[in-house]
């Protein structure tokens, strides 16, 4: 049983992965019945995913066993999720999709909350501290770097994120003309901030490249292999 | 209706936020994201039912394309009734997801090398200012300093030229622009939380 799974996961991937490099002669329908079929696998197994890791074991299961074990207190705690669930159904039916702005309004006052606490936590606390670490000297003597270094290095990288952060500054006010233009001092820090992010950008360009070039050489060998094995 | 939908959410995001902040709040944060998670499955899971029915509606009136839509259908009812009943983990299922999933992503993902080799192109021949031109002279420099050549390392560009200037220049303007994006979505979630903005309905 295991051999024919794997040869028919070998000639499907073999066959998937012609369809898609076809788009290199531009695209075609052959293209499109792989990227069709794709989305709707995809699409049927993130459904059964959901079911089976999020929806049974949180609420399915729950349910069932409440019933089972007669532990009828619990249902104070089911009552949310199944309302919600009754409420978010109701969005099929145009006539009754405003109910459903309940349970929507759940879920995007928990995801503001989550958005808040994971900006604050974890990105401007732990990257403000990063950008002051640079120039903690103890640091850089138990690692044996030399102070001027951790200095430069430390200016350079400050630098960057000041001026990165002024280019995203779109305040300004009107002109003598008519024209609006930011204050000349953020103009200019601007003007640095934008090399930086050129420099930023230029840097992930390589890095997306460099994966990409990598994902394309490994479906190319695989290709050579699959013919390899007959 | 509209003030009980912000009260939802003003007193919903208070509670959760409070509990990353509060002991006396961390067991309702907990209840109230595992509620969260359910509600969020059913909403995938309603969306992927508007993707069907956009399809199949297509699929009705005959569109350009609907032979296209309709093999979308069926795949997504197969793989979904499939899924179901043999569990995502079964071996069919992960033929499913071993013989076509993933190597249409890395194809997709490999395809990439010519769409950002021409987008490169276009972008110095079309919008050839300061932030442009550091940016090709960057990408130029990590790759000489990470190929690997014929006829061997080019000198100092992968000692020394490259590290500095991905761990030093480059980290400066990421954290520039991570440091942005994270306030912006801090003034984003505060919006909500004080009820100005309300995606999830009324004004």
């Amino acid at each position: 049983m295991q051999l024919p799974l794997d040869l028919i996961s070998g000639v499907l991937s073999f066959l998937f992965t012609v369809l898609i490099l076809s788009y290199l002669i531009g695209d075609n329908p052959l293209f499109r019945i792989a990227v069709y079929l794709f989305v709707g696998i995809t699409a049927g197994y993130v459904a059964s995913v959901i079911w089976w890791q999020v929806l049974t074991p949180r609420l399915f299961s729950p349910t069932s066993s409440m019933f089972q074990t007669g532990a009828y207190e619990q249902a104070a705690l089911l009552v949310v999720p199944w309302l919600g669930l009754a409420f978010i159904l109701m969005k099929i039916s145009p006539r009754l999709s405003r109910i459903a702005s309940f349970t929507m309004a759940f879920l995007v006052g928990a995801g503001a909350a989550v958005i808040i606490a994971g900006a604050l936590i974890g990105t401007i606390i732990p990257q403000v501290s990063a950008t002051i670490n640079f120039f903690d000297l103890n640091i850089a003597a138990a690692r044996n770097i030399n102070p001027a270094e951790v200095i430069g290095n430390g200016s350079i990288m400050l630098v960057g994120v000041v001026t990165t952060l002024s280019y995203f500054h779109f305040g300004a006010r009107p002109q003598a003309s008519g024209n609006p233009r930011r204050f000349i001092v953020i103009e200019f820090f601007a003007f640095i901030g934008k090399i930086f992010i050129g420099i930023t950008l230029g840097v992930i360009f390589a890095g997306v490249y460099a994966a990409a070039l990598t994902a394309l050489i490994e479906r190319i060998s695989s290709l050579i292999n699959f013919f390899g094995n007959f | 209706m509209r003030v009980f939908t912000a009260v939802i959410a003003i007193a919903v995001g208070l509670m959760v936020l409070f509990g990353y902040f509060f002991a006396q709040f961390t067991d309702i944060q907990t209840l109230l994201l595992n509620w969260a998670i359910i509600l969020a499955g059913v909403a995938s899971l309603v969306g992927i039912f508007n993707l069907i029915a956009v399809h199949t509606d297509k699929v009705r009136r005959a569109e350009k394309g609907s032979v296209y839509s309709a093999l979308l259908v069926i795949a997504l009812v197969a793989t979904f009734v499939f899924g179901l009943i043999l569990r995502p983990q079964h071996q069919v299922m992960q033929v499913l997801l071993n013989g076509i999933i993933l190597p249409v992503e890395a194809t997709l993902m490999g395809l990439l090398t010519v769409t950002l080799l021409y987008a490169a192109i276009r972008l110095l021949r079309r919008h050839a200012d300061v932030m442009s031109i550091f940016f090709i002279i960057t990408a130029v420099l990590i790759f000489l300093g990470s190929a690997t050549l014929p006829f061997g390392d080019v000198p100092l560009f992968g000692t020394l030229i490259r590290p500095w200037v991905s761990q030093i220049w480059a980290l400066g303007g990421a954290r520039g622009i991570l440091i942005g994006v994270a306030l912006g979505t801090l003034v984003t979630g505060l919006r909500v939380l004080f009820g100005i903005d309300r995606p999830y309905g009324g004004k």
